[in-house]
């Protein structure tokens, strides 16, 4: 069966985002005729408004709508220690926390051969010059803690060695206030070899 | 351990079938292609989550269905176990007593079962690619960070050997350090999957040894080696693994670069046999070959009764009619009484012994299992 082209298109569009399939693409732009049509409006404003007035701060590279951004310029933060991550939305999750007073560099993706991207597709050498001046004193390595983020991780420690900054990692292990007995084995086995005196 | 019950929907040519089963040994008695093999899949399937036949899921599922379903009462010692194994497109999705298992590894070895098939026959002759599947699905379902390790082993090798390839005709220096990288990155792992294959090959050996002389009449000494492609042998300290690896790794960088693909590590380790000295698979007729299988086959069995503390069910695909007389008698003797058996086979006649003339009997015809006594 054909849709008329409006919403074919509609639904094609919802099918890029992810974790839409066709089913639910269908169902979100039927959604969408029984709108009211101020709301479309907005709605399409604020899609194209997020993709035209986001930017990258050109500094640690974390989404926002002014460069540099507001962490950046923040002079109550500490400019000492810098918390390396893979996206953005792992910044937002750091600040959440609202423990780390420190400032971010933002990777946009990890090394990856098998994907094509290596440590010239992603913002190492704007970390690096960052580390320029003196300010620095510790890199926080909070990338994934999959093959690819460590591999990320260690790289970019290979690389800083010479500077003689801290490098610290972050540790993996048992979520807090989980049960011991819910863990699976693997998560175990690591927290176990990460374990610490007391 | 032992399944009581097992019901197929979509699975293969089943449309649909529920099997109840005894704690003894089941036969499955049909001509050829109406599904007896795919019975004996299921049952595997349902344990490890994935076919011994085909790495394609897909195939699993009965023709222009969307998902095919497999599920199974396993009486344990430590009480019942419901399991269920959903293969759709998208994937599989397992549950433990309708519990959702997020990970696999987690799935895996809930129900344990060993299977002798007609393709473990080759299991001296063959590849070597055969005989580390056997090591990997044997370690892979008593030890779940075992299977994790594996994963994760695979998923670096590959990112190396692309890394590799991406060297060539000329290195760069980013790549040369990544190199270093994901070298250090596969050592760990490498060591850690050494370590748990040489200590699992000794324990075989052990059991491996007095069953293959009880097959040969006293006639012949079986001895199992794994064969690193790296100088570190069993009780060795994983420290000390490491060690080796590295230096290994440090003396063949040029080649690597040069061949553009990992040269040494766990992918290319191999096991051989021995019978009185001389390795079967160079020197070892047909049958001392399918003798050293058999005797592999019932020591893992026995392993496994070591690791876990039940026997696994066992899974004979159409191999009974593959061994001679004394050969039958002997596998059927060991197995009496203690492992639930599950045969496949065309025909009974021929086959005269007291286990199978107990049996429960089913007979299958197009996707359809009936049982007839």
């Amino acid at each position: 069966m054909h849709y008329p082209e409006p919403i074919s298109k509609l639904i094609d569009g919802f099918m890029k985002l992810p974790g839409i399939g066709p089913k639910t693409a269908v169902r979100l732009a039927f959604f969408v005729l029984e709108m009211k049509e101020d709301d479309v409006l907005d709605f399409g404003r604020s899609l194209v408004n997020a993709k035209r007035k986001l930017i990258y701060c050109s500094n640690c590279f974390h989404i926002t709508d002014r460069d540099p951004c507001m962490i950046c310029d923040d002079s109550s933060r500490d400019r000492t220690t810098i918390c390396v991550v893979h996206d953005s939305k792992d910044v937002i999750a750091m600040e959440k926390m609202k423990e780390y007073r420190g400032l971010y560099h933002v990777l946009h993706g990890a090394i990856s051969p098998v994907d094509g991207i290596g440590p010239e597709d992603i913002k190492i050498a704007e970390l690096l010059k960052r580390l320029q001046d003196d300010t620095i004193q510790e890199i926080i390595m909070a990338t994934d803690p999959n093959i690819e983020g460590e591999a990320t991780a260690m790289y970019i420690a290979r690389l800083l060695k010479p500077t003689g900054i801290k490098i610290t990692r972050i540790a993996h292990g048992l979520p807090v206030g989980g049960d011991l007995e819910y863990a699976d084995e693997v998560t175990l086995s690591k927290a176990l070899e990460g374990r610490r005196e007391l | 351990m032992y399944i009581e019950k097992l019901q197929l929907t979509h699975y293969r040519n089943y449309p649909s079938q529920t099997l109840s089963f005894e704690n003894k040994v089941n036969v499955f008695l049909g001509e050829n292609a109406q599904g007896k093999t795919n019975v004996m899949e299921a049952i595997y399937v349902l344990a490890m989550a994935k076919s011994h036949r085909t790495s394609r899921d897909k195939e699993l599922i009965y023709w222009d269905k969307e998902y095919a379903k497999i599920e199974g009462e396993v009486e344990k010692r430590s009480g019942p176990v419901h399991l269920s194994l959903v293969i759709s497109q998208k994937g599989k999705k397992a549950r433990i007593n309708s519990l959702e298992q997020r990970k696999l590894t987690n799935y895996i070895g809930t129900m344990n079962v060993v299977m002798f098939a007609p393709e473990d026959l080759n299991l001296v002759k063959g590849s070597p690619q055969v005989r580390r599947r056997f090591i990997d699905m044997e370690i892979g379902q008593v030890n779940p960070v075992y299977l994790y390790d594996l994963g994760q082993y695979q998923k670096i090798l590959a990112q190396r050997n692309t890394l590799l390839r991406n060297m060539q005709p000329r290195a760069s220096k980013e790549n040369l350090v990544m190199l270093e990288i994901l070298t250090a990155q596969l050592i760990e792992v490498a060591a850690r999957l050494t370590e748990k294959r040489l200590n699992y090959m000794k324990s075989l050996n052990i059991w491996a040894n007095p069953i293959h002389e009880g097959i040969t009449r006293g006639n012949e000494q079986l001895e199992i080696q794994y064969k690193p492609t790296v100088n570190v042998c069993e009780g060795q300290d994983l420290t000390k693994m490491i060690e080796e690896y590295e230096q290994k790794f440090v003396k063949i960088k040029d080649r690597e670069i040069e061949r553009g693909t990992t040269l040494f590590g766990p992918h290319r380790d191999d096991l051989v046999f021995y019978v009185n000295g001389k390795d079967v698979q160079t020197y070892g007729s047909q049958g001392q070959q399918r003798t050293t299988a058999l005797s592999l086959k019932l020591a893992e069995i026995e392993l496994i009764h070591s690791e876990i503390g039940e026997y696994p069910i066992l899974l004979l695909d159409d191999v009974l009619s593959e061994l001679d007389d004394f050969r039958q008698s002997h596998l059927l003797n060991t197995i009496a009484g203690k492992v639930q058996t599950f045969v496949t086979t065309t025909s009974v006649d021929g086959i005269h012994h007291e286990t199978l003339e107990k049996a429960a009997t089913y007979r299958v015809n197009q996707g359809n299992a009936e049982r007839i006594r």
